[in-house]
């Protein structure tokens, strides 16, 4: 049972991650490897609003919320706009140069210490008994919770919204979408905003468990295997190739040997890519496309 | 504009070696940024202001002391080129070491070449400068491995009243992994049980799964040696999962601050180094000498690199002008130093032995009920031999 | 090669079109050139002939590179795991069999062109990002399986790599490794000049270009990648080998995805397309920290900021690529070709023409 959720647990820790990957590859074909560094900034957004509004720790989660919205429509404002048209290769070394000057910045403006974004907030990461003998942390629940609002969310606004079905225009032929009127810059940006609001979320959360420090950057891209294992475009996928790599994850830790659970992912990755390439949930001509 | 930078670099490479040599030049490659900063930048920052604060009043030997510090940012190819360089333009005294275990490789590979001693002050201090120590290496930092071990499970079997049954957990970096196997080992000739050894890797987002294997275990205790990230969390996962026994675990730069926050009494921390909050003298020192560099960092963080400051000092001042590298070598042989202190004893340097010939270990825990950090064991002496 | 020249020189026979260097100037500033280089060591201080060095061993990686990506269109992110494959043979049979570099050299090669097969065979069904992918997935294995090899023998903090030998004499020495690494670059460098103008470097362009005309022309498409991924890793683990030697250890930590990154940057900054590019790109990636450091001395910023010298340099990286990335996506060959077409060109002014050339 314990097993059952700490699946869980990992599982939507990648799935959050895993979502930003997935909104931006959909939208503008291009692999975000930034990822981990936005997550960070968005902790330390937290971390930054926390003392901000001390005492309210609602609001302060709120107000980094809307903080990684913003830095995500700026990336794209800024950097990733020039880089549409560009080669694969090109724009994901944009992504990595941004992720190398977003770190520098952020080690001048926040230092190298380890932050408890949790303590500011006042809170305490309690732990929670379930039924069946597990347990299972505050943070932990939080998690799972907020994985599955956002990706509630994510559905419905895609499915339900004019915006959503725009962003699913443009990520289907971006051409077609453009002739009909739609205005690409503004779906990308979104696209690029959304991805960093659901990566700060789950920076902040990781960081909230754990505490704020650099590593953060290097769980950014483990979530990575999962989000190809289940496709790169697909949503769905992100959350089947999270499960299939948690569950792979933990139960190698639980049965054979911990050391293993490094590689894991990468070898879950490999075996897909051979077998099925374009993922459990992924479209099979973007492969010719990319 | 990139041409004027070039003629800068270009003027700056030819000329370096020009700059006068009228100080004892010392030549630093540390984690200075990268994922691991935090745990070595405050100790170069701490024995340079200790250095500068040194130079303030007048030197060593009536001379200035210059440190060199180049940023390797933990990887082992950048500790070798900095290596290269301070040997080569700086033509330093000596060679130190502030740095992840890992970049210990290329830095020996270098020293040994140019025959310029190597001085680890941040990370974890190698077996090579246990008696019989190699020639050029020297260390002063508070861990020592095997003996760190051997400390905490003499510990453990001091306060355990029935049948140890001992866990273990550590990072996935080859010493702390090496450090474990030793302390299983070890455990089993003191009479203990391990019953389980969770190796975890360097980023891990969850270490619930890791904890739960160890719990399941039923381990009364559990001994965790590796960078404060892994040994604290896996225990906060622990306990999150109901586990009850007791932890202990090193006492790194952050100990203090970090007892005060998870406030459990059954989480022991061990190390050499004596906390702030005993308010000795040399702690008022380190502030003041702190507050005049402007350092940001808490007193706790900057007591390893305060000792490395004084080893330095006293290392020179046996050094006659004009330094050479063989006569900085020849000072560090036969060093002892007064820590004032800091640590259990004085930390002395001999020909055979370049770690130190006696090694004190003290124990904390957080007293729930005085709320406040409470010292477990006073320091206990192991004699360093080969 | 293949530039074509403005005017007033003219090819008459089919010879002309393959020559490396066709004019007498070229082949008068090659020889200016050489003999620079020959006489660098003698007048270069002690850390400008290590930044030499640095720049002659990443030269072989980023040409190896280049070929693969540049040319033949292939993108690798495994870059780091192939050094590492050349260094880790290179040490373990080191250690093991106290093997001399005669033995370890070739070795190193051998397991680089094995690696390279299984590197290139996700590229016959991978095309583009996935085709990284996995060999980012390779990358971590080769460094999971390195690391694993250091713990379980004990050389916890690394490998430790004597200088290669002859009989007495040691290469240990900056100016005697400058010229060894020299040769090694220029052979590296003709080797791979005169590769790009065989059957099979055509054979490579022709499926960066498109895949489908490539097999309507007659080309192996699958024998054109393999062989592409073959060449450039052996190339690697050539590389990775005199890495290991040269800076005299091996560790798994030494070979992060940082570096990797660098490599690619070496070729992006460079130019794509180019093995002039790939060279320009190393010694820009090799100095740049270098400069910075030297830049914010001369400023006198060092002093007053040193606890933040070191993250601005780190944050300047990232910077510079960003720029060069937007602002000049052909790297720094782009900005050479501009330079000499206005030199060319001038008193008239020449607007660029849009696209790679």
């Amino acid at each position: 049972m314990q097993i059952a959720v700490n699946i869980a647990v990992l599982a939507s820790i990648y799935a959050l991650i895993c979502c930003g990957y997935v909104l931006i590859y959909r939208a503008t074909r291009v692999l975000s490897l930034a990822h981990g560094e936005l997550m960070m900034l968005g902790a330390y957004g937290l971390y930054a609003t926390a003392s901000l509004f001390k005492g309210h720790p609602l609001i302060a989660l709120a107000a980094a919320a809307g903080l990684a919205l913003a830095v995500g429509l700026a990336v794209y404002a800024a950097l990733m706009w020039r880089m549409t048209g560009e080669s694969v290769l090109a724009a994901v070394l944009a992504t990595i140069a941004l992720g190398i000057l977003l770190r520098g910045a952020m080690m001048l403006a926040f230092g190298t210490l380890t932050q408890h974004p949790l303590r500011d907030l006042g809170w305490e990461n309690a732990s929670i008994g379930l039924p069946g003998g597990a347990r299972i942390s505050a943070v932990g629940a939080a998690l799972i919770l907020s994985t599955g609002l956002v990706y509630g969310g994510l559905f419905a606004f895609l499915r339900g919204t004019r915006w959503g079905m725009r962003m699913r225009a443009a990520g289907q032929n971006p051409l077609l979408a453009a002739q009909r009127g739609i205005g690409l810059h503004g779906i990308y940006a979104l696209s690029w905003g959304l991805a960093t609001f659901t990566g700060g979320l789950a920076g902040m959360l990781i960081a909230l468990d754990a505490g704020l420090e650099s590593t953060l950057v290097i769980i950014g891209l483990k979530a990575f295997p999962a989000a190809l294992v289940g496709g790169l475009d697909s949503l769905v996928g992100a959350l089947a190739g999270s499960l299939v790599v948690a569950s792979a994850e933990v139960l190698l830790i639980q049965y054979v040997d911990p050391l293993l659970s490094d590689v894991v992912p990468f070898f879950v990755l490999l075996a897909m890519l051979v077998v099925r390439p374009w993922g459990l949930f992924g479209t099979r001509e973007e492969l010719d496309r990319v | 504009m990139k041409l004027r930078l070039c003629t800068i670099a270009a003027g700056a490479l030819f000329a370096g070696a020009a700059l006068a040599q009228d100080a004892y030049v010392i030549g630093v490659s540390g984690a200075m940024t990268g994922p691991v900063a935090g745990n070595y930048a405050p100790v170069v920052e701490a024995m340079k202001a200790y250095l500068e604060h040194v130079n303030g009043k007048g030197g060593v030997n009536g001379r200035k002391v210059r440190v060199v510090v180049l940023d390797d940012q933990a990887q082992p190819s950048r500790a070798a080129a900095n290596a290269k360089q301070l040997l080569a333009q700086e033509k330093v005294l000596m060679l130190l070491n502030t740095s992840l275990s890992s970049t210990y490789a290329p830095m020996v590979g270098e020293s040994k070449r140019a025959g310029v001693p190597l001085y680890f002050a941040g990370s974890v201090c190698p077996k090579e400068t246990y008696p019989p120590a190699d020639p050029l290496q020297f260390c002063s930092t508070a861990f020592g491995a095997n003996l760190d071990s051997q400390a905490a499970l003499a510990f453990v079997r001091s306060q355990a009243k029935q049948p140890v049954r001992i866990g273990f957990a550590a990072m996935a970096i080859p010493i702390a992994r090496a450090e474990i196997d030793y302390a299983e080992g070890l455990s089993k000739t003191l009479g203990m049980t391990p019953v389980e050894k969770q190796i975890s890797p360097p980023p891990t987002p969850d270490y619930t799964p890791f904890a739960t294997k160890l719990k399941d275990a039923n381990p009364n205790w559990v001994f965790s040696w590796s960078p404060w990230v892994s040994q604290v969390r896996t225990f906060e996962a622990m306990r999150r999962l109901g586990w009850s026994g007791s932890y202990i675990t090193w006492a790194h730069l952050n100990a203090e601050e970090e007892l005060a926050r998870i406030r459990d009494g059954q989480f022991y921390v061990f190390g050499t180094n004596a906390f702030v909050e005993d308010n000795l003298p040399v702690h008022a020192e380190i502030r003041a000498v702190a507050a005049r560099a402007n350092l940001r960092y808490p007193v706790s963080y900057l007591t390893e690199g305060f000792v490395a400051g004084l080893v330095i000092e006293n290392a020179l001042k046996n050094t006659p002008w004009p330094p050479t590298p063989q006569k900085a070598l020849a000072a560090m042989n036969r060093l002892k130093v007064d820590l004032k202190g800091l640590r259990g004893g004085p930390l002395e340097w001999t020909k055979e032995n370049h770690f130190r010939t006696r090694q004190y270990y003290r124990v904390w825990r957080w007293d729930p009920a005085k709320n406040q950090i409470a010292r477990v064991q006073d320091w206990q002496a192991i004699e360093v031999k080969r | 090669m293949n530039v074509a020249r403005s005017s007033g020189y003219y090819r008459t026979r089919y010879g002309e079109d393959f020559a490396l260097l066709d004019t007498k100037t070229q082949k008068a500033w090659c020889a200016v050139f050489v003999a620079a280089l020959l006489a660098y060591p003698f007048v270069a201080g002690p850390l400008a002939l290590d930044l030499a060095n640095q720049v002659l061993l990443a030269s072989l990686g980023a040409i190896a590179l280049m070929l693969l990506t540049g040319y033949a269109g292939q993108i690798s992110l495994g870059h780091a795991g192939l050094l590492a494959a050349g260094a880790f043979t290179t040490g373990i049979l080191f250690k093991e069999l106290a093997a001399p570099f005669w033995l370890t050299l070739p070795a190193a090669a051998l397991a680089g062109a094995a690696l390279g097969v299984i590197f290139g065979l996700p590229s016959l069904r991978l095309r583009g990002l996935y085709l990284a992918v996995s060999t980012l997935a390779l990358h971590f294995i080769v460094i999971y399986a390195g690391g694993e090899y250091e713990t379980r023998r004990g050389f916890s903090t690394g490998i430790i790599v004597d200088p290669p030998r002859l009989g007495d004499w040691a290469l240990d020495e900056p100016r005697a490794w400058y010229f060894v690494l020299l040769a090694a670059a220029a052979a590296t460098l003709l080797f791979a000049a005169n590769l790009l103008r065989s059957r099979t470097g055509r054979a490579w362009r022709a499926i960066h270009g498109r895949e489908a005309v490539a097999a309507a022309l007659g080309i192996s498409v699958h024998r054109a990648k393999l062989s592409a991924f073959v060449v450039s890793s052996t190339i690697t683990a050539i590389a990775g080998c005199l890495f290991a030697y040269y800076r005299g250890f091996v560790s798994a930590e030494a070979f992060s995805l940082y570096l990797t990154i660098e490599y690619v940057a070496m070729v992006i900054i460079g130019g794509m397309g180019s093995l002039l590019g790939a060279l320009l790109g190393t010694v820009f990636v090799v100095l740049f920290p270098y400069a910075i450091d030297a830049a914010m001395n001369l400023l006198g910023l060092a002093e007053r900021l040193s606890s933040v010298v070191f993250a601005v340099n780190y944050s300047a990286f990232g910077l510079v690529m960003i720029l060069f990335l937007v602002f000049e996506p052909q790297g720094l060959v782009g900005l050479w070709r501009r330079a000499q077409d206005w030199f060319l060109l001038w008193p008239f002014k020449q607007r660029p023409l849009a696209g790679p050339r």
